[in-house]
């Protein structure tokens, strides 16, 4: 039985119709049958977007029904169905909860599941992993899927960027990097046209990537409005507008939203209409996963006055012009160098501080132009990817960087067992007194 | 005329208040207790009695702890992580990290002139926290008071490999079957919650000189774990329970008088001496 909880307000109208566009996702999977669609389980951030869409596939996005599952509060009986069968507690809960989803839909025959959230997902007529320098547990994911959806085919791709060293020049290495990533892509492809029967239509897919890179600008270009003075949207709503870019990139739908969120974010600077009254502090959300469960903890950072105009999580991508890509005809190879240059524009700033990471360097470049008073992570314990790295960011920004208030705060993505409200915000308080002591002593 | 300040830290197992003039005038320890949230005007009572004081006499106070707030008479809320920073920088100047063991929890602070620079807690689990002593001590039947003396008199510390409390009860009471002497398990028991603290602590960047406060630092056997875990000695104040409703109270006086130089009143509570009334 779920657990019964207040509703969470959002800053922005635009935000408020992102459940709508999340259903939608849902509903898209369990319509396509009818419609004579394929489905694929699809992993975020994996450069098979705008394949996917030229090829008419429905993606089915275990990371948002997941978090779906988390947000209602409602992710218990699947946790458990997975753990019944052996999985860990301390795997990856996004997988651990669909995995949980995909053996109640497979007990019940494969169609849909009466008591899902949202409906669930559809069946899935294969499945498109891959696993990224960012995400371990999705090169085991999709075959652990298999385990329970044995006549699924599965797909295991990866693309790679050059790892970060500060003695070496990685722009000498970009280009074989690249050269895999787009042969990854292209048996992708091959995998697609094998399953679906149809030919890809390189002059759709091209269209769809240049659509795509249109959303990446105009959706920075929306967020940069949240520089402003008061800042007109914080992560707690961005928590939601990323939905269209995550999972719905290469649609005119994604473009059409990201230019609604524009407009309405411009009116609110024009109103000088912020998220918090006064906005006494300003802050980043420097890296982590949110707890699904607890969005509403943005709104408490909210009421003690305190902001998060910019963050690092699901903020994808980068105004194109800024990556300096490489001409090229061939639609996959674009999509492989941007993959890999949205990764490696950091390196050179990051390598002119002694001492730094291109991740901290993000952080730091966001601060100043930000202006942020403090930084906040969120250490997710079930997603070891980002969970492992965050203390040696925050010692890292503290060294090659200045004495930045920095508050980590634990948790999980989908199991709330991990969560106490009360000492949360406890948490929070503290903090919010020790960035106001920062404050004051800056100035 | 002197005024007068007070900190209440209501804390989970244990209620401190003390009252400020130009130094320490009254302090006062209790077990918080179930009816905490009731209790926070009778503690206050008592510290206005052996202070000579009455209530009126108070010019700001400060509430502290995680029940902080519900103390009604209280004029405004701060965090126990400020509280213990201010507390304990007016007691030993040089302390550079806090470490506070608590019944129901430990956390790590790192100040800088009595600033909060950046801070750790250990809030989900039992194991690396004064309750974890108390629960062993239960299981053992020896009183929690005599438990650091006795783990001094240990020649091998017990491994204590559980690190769930409810699974180290087990282990502990099976070892003690197995013929394993009593200080040794206590002293293995102490270097259980010493290396979960010091793990939490060292996240940190510990920079001496570093000092221990709670309830965890009226445990000999406890503080001498945490120094060699941490491999520094561990300086304890003169009454290591009362640091937050200090530090409260010290910064009850700084607000006031903060506003007094600007020509300002603070604003102050409405309520009088009174108990809270949320389970009425």
């Amino acid at each position: 039985m779920a657990e019964e909880k207040k509703g969470r307000a959002v800053a922005t109208k635009t935000a408020a119709s992102i459940p709508k566009f999340v259903r939608g996702n849902l509903a898209a999977t369990l319509k396509a049958k009818e419609e004579g669609k394929k489905v694929a389980y699809a992993y975020i951030a994996d450069g098979q977007d705008e394949i996917m869409r030229a090829m008419d596939i429905v993606p089915a996005w275990g990371e948002s029904f997941a978090g779906v599952c988390a947000a209602k509060r409602d992710a218990e009986k699947y946790l458990q169905k997975a753990e019944s069968d052996n999985f860990s507690r301390s795997l990856c809960t996004y997988a651990t909860c669909t995995i949980g989803f995909d053996m109640v839909r497979e007990e019940l025959g494969g169609g849909a599941v009466p008591d899902a959230p949202w409906g669930g997902m559809g069946r899935p007529d294969m499945i498109l992993g891959s696993a990224q320098l960012l995400c371990d547990p999705r090169f085991k994911w999709p075959q652990a899927t298999q385990h329970y959806l044995r006549d699924v085919p599965v797909f295991v791709g990866s693309m790679y960027y050059p790892p970060f060293d500060p003695k070496m020049d990685h722009h000498e290495q970009e280009k074989f990097y690249v050269k895999y990533a787009t042969e990854e892509l292209r048996e992708c492809v091959k995998f697609c046209e094998k399953h679906t029967g149809k030919k890809m239509d390189w002059d759709r897919l091209a269209q769809i990537v240049e659509l795509s890179d249109r959303t990446w600008d105009l959706f920075i270009d929306t967020y940069e409005l949240r520089k402003a003075f008061p800042t007109p949207m914080d992560t707690g709503d961005a928590m939601n507008t990323m939905v269209p870019l995550t999972f719905n990139l290469g649609t005119q739908e994604a473009y059409d939203f990201y230019k609604q969120l524009y407009d309405e974010l411009q009116q609110k600077i024009a109103n000088g209409e912020g998220v918090a009254d006064p906005e006494k502090y300003r802050l980043i959300w420097a890296a982590g996963l949110p707890s699904w469960f607890a969005l509403g903890d943005f709104q408490y950072f909210n009421s003690k006055g305190a902001v998060f105009p910019v963050e690092v999580t699901y903020r994808g991508c980068e105004k194109i012009e800024r990556l300096e890509l490489p001409k090229t005809n061939d639609p996959l190879e674009h999509i492989a160098w941007r993959w890999v240059r949205y990764w490696t524009h950091w390196y050179d700033k990051a390598r002119k501080r002694p001492g730094s990471l291109p991740k901290v360097e993000r952080i730091i470049e966001y601060i100043e132009e930000y202006k942020c008073d403090g930084v906040v992570f969120h250490s997710a314990f079930s997603c070891r990817s980002w969970h492992a790295g965050i203390i040696h960011q925050a010692e890292t920004l503290k060294k090659v960087y200045r004495e930045i208030p920095i508050l980590i705060l634990e948790g999980d993505i989908v199991d709330i067992s991990s969560y106490n409200e009360a000492d949360t915000h406890n948490r929070i308080d503290a903090f919010i007194e020790a960035v106001d002591s920062y404050k004051k002593r800056m100035n | 005329m002197i005024n007068y300040f007070a900190g209440v830290d209501i804390g989970s197992t244990m209620t401190k208040v003390v009252i400020y003039g130009e130094g320490i005038r009254a302090m006062i320890i209790g077990p918080t207790g179930p009816e905490h949230r009731k209790l926070a005007n009778k503690v206050m009572e008592e510290a206005l009695i052996q202070a000579h004081l009455k209530f009126e006499d108070l010019s700001y106070i400060i509430a502290t702890g995680y029940g902080r707030i519900n103390v009604p008479f209280a004029d405004r809320q701060v965090t126990e992580i400020t509280c213990h920073a201010k507390g304990l920088h007016s007691l030993l100047p040089t302390v550079k990290t806090v470490v506070d063991i608590g019944g129901q929890d430990s956390k790590g602070i790192k100040i800088k002139d009595g600033r909060v620079v950046s801070f750790v807690m250990n809030d989900k689990c039992a194991a690396g926290t004064g309750r974890f002593i108390e629960i062993m001590a239960d299981s053992l039947g020896v009183p929690l008071n005599d438990m650091g003396r006795l783990s001094l008199t240990a020649d091998k510390p017990a491994m204590i490999s559980s690190t769930c409390t409810v699974f180290a009860e087990h282990e502990v009471t099976n070892q003690l079957s197995g013929g394993e002497t009593l200080p040794n398990l206590v002293a293995g028991i102490h270097e259980s919650v010493a290396t979960r603290v010091a793990s939490l602590v060292k996240k940190l960047n510990i920079e001496p000189d570093v000092a221990i406060t709670g309830g965890g630092a009226k445990n000999i056997g406890l503080v001498k774990a945490l120094e060699k875990k941490l491999g520094c000695p561990v300086l304890i104040p003169p009454e290591p329970l009362i640091t937050g409703a200090l530090g409260a109270a010290i910064l009850a006086k700084e607000i006031f008088e903060k506003y007094t130089k600007e020509g300002q009143v603070p604003e102050r509570s409405k309520s009088g001496l009174q108990e809270a009334k949320f389970f009425d």
